[in-house]
């Protein structure tokens, strides 16, 4: 496991979930801020290089498709893996998380390992060489 | 409580306030696209961390109503009345529920049956049971009982099938073979059995035989379950719906029972066979976490493919792809080096790489996951929380600061007594003037830290506001009129004690306008009026003072009947009866006793008027007054003072014990040679700028004895209350301080002449007098 300590940005609306995946991700060794929407992420995203986002789909001012476009956009431009947490699943939900740029779409409920070893794997990688 | 708990009951609160503010809102504006949306939101929002935590009851009562809000703004169907009022009916559930939760951490035990009916009629308008495509258990409707029937006991199934026969009712048939593995996946079997709504019937299949003590793996599932329920298809389906797979659900009447028992019908095999029992030892994987993280990295090369496939349009979209390719290969132990990444290339690699890499056995990665119970010990570090930038405070944390600013109050106000000191005792001017300057220092830190302090206490008018518009539609639907209820001024602010305190009065108030005030449909159309009646709650700021006035456009206080009923309580005289203004007639619905309603309905409440109304508006410093126009309706004013936090009183004495009275009350301190006072009507009275002004001798009120000094002027507090002046023949004047005053508690706190105490800086405790009580003694001492 790499020893550097990982940024994770936690977005989502529900202030409990946030809180919840603040302390897993936290727990697994993560440096942890939260954005309650999507505009606020965007805005965390500016001030900080993250490592990793956890993003809800459904939340007010600015929704989590918007918000990982925007990440991936020349706005902010980060390469870093988006995870999508939906509690919806509905057909065509998941392509359109792949279409704005999020790395995995994952739907709720989603076990607390799960989450954590998905976080570990996707910013243990060697990354790009270029 | 465990954090996260405390967290979920917090943002619930403030979520269940919207849904309730915006489905009254919705009724009055039906289909405003944008409140149905925030009502859909703020009920998503409660149901995702509602899902976090283990209260299936809970899920699933806001499932149902979500689902419903989501057909509404769909468009699919427009919110009635009816639905508005199981919606409203659903919430007030859930919070009662979760009032439940924060005294005892878990749901009363009726939650089940409470639930059940609200999501039947919640279910009704949206196609009933919601059962999603995806999960569904396929129901067999069967004519032939399956195998493991046999499981049950036989008895047991005879008399179901008897009275299956009489009832013609069903009964489903389950049989739950968990996988052996569920363990790992926070799969809770016996867990999901106990939650199983109208459990009839639950048998046990255990292994033909149990494996060595040695061989033995504590970690694998090795028994299954059969049950019987009536239990509703879609509960069952709800259920198990992480672990669909897993279970077999048939229908069966009493005839085929009864052909199973007799024989008749050839069961689906002859006995259990050994496919159907459980998993055996050799099928359980030997390292969980190997398979499921080489599961979530084919995830997320499947993820990646699919986002290949789609065509990425920015690079940094392609480089994040490529990124999670890396990571993946990476976690798979077959690392790969992309330079320059394009769509062909990367979608070269991910094929090779999901190709190289065989499914596991149990694809964990497609497999839902139970709702995680809430882990206790593991939510104690809330982390980092940089992205909101409001802080929620414990009201409790908020009120040890303002003692504590309290306090320093009162240390400061010793360096006063200190600064005394240093001239009298010590003779030094020079100290004490430097005492006095630092007093003056601290002074200024003092009132800034308090007004800071003050200032996270003040709270919007909303606070108080926010329950009268459903109060005001649930009391209208009772009574048969129609009411629209004006809110303005909400966002004035007060302090939050000043808001609590005002939660009564103004529900009192409100109730009478609806009860009382306001006429029916037919009187207001009869009289000219529309039919809609108004009832409009205001709040303005007037310095110091909040107002709030309350008013209607109803049939208004008739001051003739009022005059003739006080008389017939004996409130006034016959004297009064003739001469009384019809302002002053109105003022007598405050008088304790008084009641105008003919019929006392169950809602103005019994024997507590609007003397009491007053009562506790007075107790927090404020007045009250109404107006009242007959035939076009009544405003009741309330004014009440923005803060109660701090109290400026005027301190004096009388025969050598201090006492204390709010300085607002203060009209002026005069002294007057003994002989200019007078006696008019054996009341004492004084003569000041031409106006005759009543002394009374508060000591003799207080039952103190002391006798005035004949030799020297008369010291004379003149107080203002209800708008008369009366003086009060005191010993001293002395200084006026800032206190916080303490309620009188316990056995004091029935000694209604005094408002509370106060802690001085010289450690005397000051009793401040309630200037009302007082004088109503001292006109009984005469």
């Amino acid at each position: 496991m790499t020893q550097t300590q990982r940024k994770a940005l936690v977005v989502d609306d529900a202030a409990t979930v946030r809180m919840y995946h603040t302390t897993l991700l936290g727990d697994a060794g993560f440096e942890v801020q939260e954005a309650a929407n999507g505009l606020e992420a965007v805005e965390a995203a500016l001030a900080t290089g993250f490592d990793l986002f956890v993003v809800d789909v459904n939340m007010p001012k600015m929704n989590g498709y918007t918000c990982v476009e925007t990440l991936r956009s020349e706005t902010v431009g980060t390469p870093a893996p988006v995870v999508m947490i939906s509690t919806e699943d509905r057909p065509g939900d998941a392509d359109r998380a792949y279409a704005a740029g999020a790395n995995l779409y994952l739907v709720k409920p989603v076990a607390p390992e799960r989450l954590v070893r998905i976080a570990r794997l996707l910013t243990s990688g060697p990354g790009v060489a270029a | 409580m465990n954090p996260l708990l405390a967290q979920f009951l917090a943002e619930a609160a403030d979520l269940l306030t919207q849904v309730d503010e915006g489905l009254l809102q919705l009724e009055r504006t039906p289909g405003d696209p944008e409140m149905v949306n925030e009502v859909f939101r703020a009920a998503h929002t409660f149901k995702g961390s509602s899902g976090l935590f283990d209260f299936p009851e809970l899920t699933r009562l806001t499932h149902a109503a979500e689902d419903l809000l989501d057909a509404v703004r769909a468009g699919a169907l427009p919110l009635d009345s009816g639905m508005t009022d199981d919606l409203l009916a659903a919430f007030d559930l859930i919070r009662g529920w979760l009032a439940h939760v924060t005294s005892n951490e878990c749901l009363p035990a009726t939650a089940g049956a409470d639930a059940a009916a609200l999501i039947t009629r919640l279910r009704a308008p949206i196609g009933g049971e919601k059962v999603k495509v995806e999960t569904t258990v396929a129901v067999a409707r069967r004519d032939s009982a399956p195998a493991w029937l046999a499981y049950f006991d036989e008895e047991w199934l005879a008399e179901t099938a008897a009275w299956l026969r009489t009832t013609s009712a069903q009964m489903r048939f389950i049989r739950y073979v968990p996988d052996s593995g569920c363990f790992f996946r926070a799969e809770d079997p016996l867990h999901l059995i106990r939650q199983v709504p109208a459990l009839e019937r639950l048998g046990l299949i255990e292994p033909v035989e149990w494996p060595e003590a040695a061989d033995y793996d504590e970690y694998a599932c090795m028994v299954a379950f059969v049950f019987a329920a009536r239990a509703a298809v879609g509960e069952i389906d709800y259920l198990f719906r992480y672990v669909s797979d897993q279970i077999e659900v048939v229908d069966l009447d009493g005839d085929t029972i009864q052909r199973y028992l007799s024989g008749e019908a050839e069961a689906d095999a002859a006995a259990p066979s050994e496919a159907d029992e459980p998993g055996t030892v050799d099928t359980v994987r030997s390292s969980p976490s190997e398979p499921e993280l080489v599961a979530d990295a084919r995830a997320i090369l499947t993820a990646a493919l699919r986002s290949l496939a789609i065509n990425p349009t920015g690079h940094v979209h392609l480089v994040s792809v490529a990124n999670a390719i890396t990571a993946a290969a990476h976690a798979l132990g077959d690392p790969v080096e992309i330079r320059e990444p394009d769509v062909v290339a990367l979608t070269a690699t991910v094929t090779r790489l999901l190709g190289d890499t065989p499914p596991p056995e149990d694809a964990v990665s497609t497999a839902p996951i139970e709702p995680i119970p809430v882990d206790r010990g593991r939510a104690d570090d809330p982390g980092g929380q940089v992205g909101s930038r409001i802080l929620k405070v414990d009201q409790e944390k908020v009120d040890h600061l303002m003692e504590l600013v309290g306090e320093l109050n009162v240390a400061k106000n010793g360096l006063t007594f200190l600064a005394q000191a240093a001239e009298e005792e010590f003779g030094s001017r020079a100290l004490s003037r430097r005492i006095k300057d630092q007093y003056s220092g601290l002074h200024r830190i003092a009132e800034e830290l308090q007004a800071s302090v003050m200032d996270i206490r003040m709270l919007p008018l909303s606070v108080a506001f926010s329950r009268f518009p459903r109060l005001v539609r649930d009391l209208s639907r009772r009574l048969g009129k129609n009411i629209e209820l004006v809110l303005t001024g909400e966002d004035t602010m007060a302090d939050k004690d000043v808001i609590e305190a005002l939660g009564d009065p103004l529900v009192h108030l409100v109730r009478n306008s609806l009860d009382h005030g306001v006429e029916t449909v037919d009187e207001r159309l009869a009289t000219g009026k529309p039919g809609t009646a108004r009832i409009t709650l205001a709040a303005v700021a007037d310095g110091d003072a909040v107002v709030v006035e309350i008013s209607d456009d109803g049939r208004g206080v008739d001051p003739t009947r009022v005059r003739r009923k006080a008389y017939e309580k004996g409130l006034i005289s016959e004297e009064e009866l003739e001469t009384l203004s019809d302002s002053d007639a109105v003022d007598l619905v405050f008088r304790p006793g008084f009641s105008t309603a003919e019929q006392i309905s169950d809602l103005s409440g019994r024997g507590v008027g609007m003397d009491a109304v007053r009562a506790s508006v007075e107790k927090l410093g404020g007045a009250v007054t109404m107006r009242s126009e007959l035939g076009s309706g009544t405003t009741v004013r309330l004014r009440l003072p923005l803060s109660m936090a701090v109290t400026q009183v005027m301190v004096f004495s009388v025969a050598g014990q201090r006492f204390g009275i709010p300085v607002d009350l203060v009209v002026e301190t005069v002294r007057v040679p003994a002989a200019e006072m007078s006696r008019v009507l054996h009341q004492d009275v004084v003569v000041l700028r031409g106006e005759v002004v009543p002394v009374l001798d508060l000591a003799r009120a207080l039952d103190m004895p002391w006798t005035p000094d004949q030799t020297q002027d008369r010291a004379i507090l003149i107080v203002g209350v209800n708008g008369q002046r009366v003086g009060l023949l005191v010993e001293q004047f002395h200084r006026e301080v800032d206190v916080i005053l303490k309620p009188m508690e316990g056995l004091l706190a029935y000694a209604n002449e005094f408002s509370g105490t106060a802690l001085l800086g010289d450690g005397l405790v000051l009793l401040v007098l309630n200037m009302k009580e007082v004088l109503g003694l001292a006109a009984r001492v005469g």
